[in-house]
């Protein structure tokens, strides 16, 4: 977790610092005592990029000194703006609405807004436009059928699209369910992060105190990376360094089968054998990630990953991240422990069971006309 | 140009004298940067997960037999036949005692009577340190100079060990802080800042947040370990008392983690009750009322086979 007390100026020469190192020794990247280069540490990033590119930059993958500087006075300006604790909506005051009430964490939670933005355009470099290849039919037709089967959930709810309650509710998802759905059957019609499968690979680092922490500890036959990311579903992945080949097809890995070597500097992990237990952008378990981790100099580390999943993209695509390096006397990793203190999990089930009773003693509405799916959050 | 440091060509040396290759498998240097080489995939071969003392072979959970000490299956896995028991072990406490206050003691028993309902195991929580070491699963040690990863099988557990610059930890842990150091051969951790809920065994023993741990690991040789760990709670044990065992290098070419996920699995037992259409038919409440049938098909009846 992220030490709130991080000040700007302590950013700025460390900033400075890293110019200055960088300086001195171009493109020297510390090394193990037995000559690899050295990946370990704490990373994390202060720094903006989104994942696609805005349009307006085209195929340019970097920003002008004049973009960057009109970007970046936009991002101050927008951290001005008073955050959620103003308990605004639309310009009026939210308080006591069903967002405000649903709201599970204040400002507080969500402080250490990005006050850097990078020259970057976008994470994805390939394709050359920065945005995410375009689906295959076939991906197209699975998500429009989630997206249905999740409208009819919520239809004829103050969510929902007009309609009487539809008989889909009897149905079962059409995939193994991650999303938040307006249902609570049982277990499987809660989202991935209510049961605490919420964090798989690949894992991009964001900015704010959400944004996450990873740390990498190496050795000449493994390297293990923990990634301190969500709000306790932080989890440890260990990269074998080995030249076996991947396991069998029939064995699906929630997150998959990493094979790793080094590619000169580079650390090169090749993953396979994913599960549909995961989503990472529609891509179940026929996603290939190779990843790549660099270390570019004493401050920074640089993560990329390749997608590629024929059954969902018509292309592979490719995202890259420039990761600072954390000090390891304010930044801890700590242990995520999202399913030992899941009683949100059984809450909810057992919500829905005592409104379906007071439904059938005349006590109460039909739970299957309340909407439980978009309330609270940001939409 | 990149300069190496003494221990540095050290290291590359004694990797260049060592390094061979047999089966595709590379064999590791016995030290690295200085140190014994703990890097690899390990694992306990005992019975500790199930009773930490010497226990004879028992039901995994059991109900009154015919003869008062000779208990049987009783229904959670009565057709599990001898899947559904504990394998006996000489057990690994100095002694063969656990040195419980009384009334510690007396949670202890009803701990072990009420295992299934209470041990953090079955419902796939993180085990805390020791048990985590001699769960009946492998780990993978990742060690450098500054932290040495851990990360078990089961229920994707880790614990960082730190060897150099420890922070302060923040919150208690399942796991525990672990700070490490070298004695010669000999990694010695102090363990400290836990919480109170997990378990030593499956056998309902216990501890407090006051607990502290030292774990000693020693090679015996390149593949095997003496690991000793002393545990310390005066609200819970009246001394110090020790466990140690051999945890032995998985020395498989294919040694590996693989997703040990439990968590999704867990989910029918402790919320099938909470189903708008329960699985098992006969809950009352969360007790399940276990009506089993169990049909043996025809040609798999015993004398059929």
């Amino acid at each position: 977790m992220r030490t709130r007390a991080r000040v700007f100026a302590v950013i700025a020469a460390f900033a400075a610092a890293t110019i200055l190192v960088s300086a001195q020794t171009p493109s020297k990247a510390p090394r193990t005592p037995w000559g690899a280069p050295d990946l370990q540490g704490l990373w994390d990033t202060n720094t903006l990029v989104p994942l696609e590119r805005n349009p307006q930059y085209g195929n340019r993958a970097q920003m002008t000194e004049d973009e960057h500087a009109r970007a970046l006075a936009e991002l101050q300006q927008r951290n001005q703006r008073p955050g959620r604790d103003s308990r605004e909506v639309a310009g009026k005051s939210g308080v006591g609405t069903e967002k405000d009430v649903a709201r599970a964490y204040n400002e507080f939670w969500f402080g250490d807004k990005p006050t850097k933005l990078s020259y970057r355009t976008s994470m994805i470099i390939d394709p050359a436009n920065g945005r995410m290849p375009p689906s295959t039919p076939e991906a197209t037709k699975r998500i429009a059928d989630k997206r249905e089967f999740l409208a009819a959930l919520l239809q004829g709810t103050s969510g929902g699209r007009p309609g009487p309650i539809s008989p889909r509710r009897k149905e079962s998802s059409p995939d193994y369910n991650l999303d938040r759905i307006n249902r609570a059957d049982g277990p499987e019609d809660r989202g991935g992060p209510e049961r605490c499968l919420g964090d798989n690979l690949p894992v991009t680092m964001g900015t704010g105190t959400f944004g996450g922490v990873m740390q990498v500890v190496q050795a000449p036959d493994s390297v293990s990376v923990y990634y301190d990311v969500g709000q306790g579903q932080g989890f440890a992945w260990v990269i074998p360094i080995t030249n076996r080949p991947h396991l069998p097809k029939n064995i699906q890995l929630y997150r998959g089968d990493a094979v790793g070597h080094w590619d000169g500097d580079t650390l090169v992990v090749d993953v396979t054998n994913f599960s549909d237990e995961t989503n990472f952008r529609g891509s179940r378990q026929n996603l290939h990630l190779i990843q790549r981790f660099r270390r570019l100099d004493a401050n920074t580390l640089q993560v990329e990953f390749t997608a590629e999943d024929s059954t969902t993209w018509t292309r592979p695509w490719t995202a890259v991240q420039e990761l600072e390096r954390a000090d390891d006397k304010t930044t801890v990793v700590l242990e995520g422990g999202c399913h030992e203190g899941n009683y949100g999990l059984m809450g909810m089930l057992l919500n829905t069971r005592a409104a379906e009773k007071a439904f059938a003693e005349g006590k109460g509405p039909d739970p299957a006309t309340q909407d439980n799916a978009t309330g609270g959050g940001d939409n | 140009m990149r300069i190496l440091s003494a221990a540095g060509l050290a290291f590359v040396l004694a990797f260049a004298l060592t390094t061979t290759h047999t089966d595709g498998q590379a064999t590791r240097p016995a030290r690295i940067d200085g140190k014994p080489n703990l890097n690899g995939v390990w694992q306990a071969m005992n019975t500790a997960n199930w009773d930490l003392l010497a226990h004879d072979v028992k039901p995994a959970v059991a109900q009154p037999g015919v003869y008062a000490n000779h208990p049987v299956l009783a229904a959670p896995v009565v057709a599990l036949g001898s899947v559904g028991i504990v394998p006996p072990g000489p057990g690994v406490v100095e002694g063969n005692e656990i040195p419980y206050t009384p009334e510690a003691a007396a949670k202890k028993r009803e701990n072990a009577e009420h295992w299934l309902d209470r041990d953090p195991e079955v419902r796939c929580y993180m085990p805390g340190t020791p048990r985590a070491m001699y769960m009946p699963y492998p780990f993978q040690i990742t060690q450098s100079g500054s932290k040495m990863q851990m990360v078990f099988a089961y229920a994707n557990a880790s614990r960082t060990i730190y060897l150099q610059q420890a922070p302060e930890p923040p919150a208690d842990m399942w796991m525990g802080h672990s700070v490490g150091r070298w004695e010669g051969n000999t990694l010695v951790v102090d363990v400290a800042n836990f919480n109170d809920r997990t378990w030593l065994s499956r056998a309902g023993d216990f501890h407090s947040d006051a607990l502290k741990v030292v774990e000693r690991f020693t090679p015996i040789t390149a593949d095997a370990l003496h690991y000793e760990v002393t545990l310390t709670d005066p609200n819970v044990y009246t001394r110090p008392w020790k466990m140690s065992m051999v945890l032995y290098r998985r020395l498989e070419n294919d040694a590996m983690l693989m997703d040990f996920r439990c968590i999704e699995l867990v989910e029918e037992t402790f919320l099938g009750h909470l189903r708008k259409n329960p699985l098992v038919k006969h809950y009352e409440g969360d007790t399940i009322i276990l009506d089993v049938t169990r049909r043996v098909p025809e040609g798999d009846k015993r004398y059929e086979r």
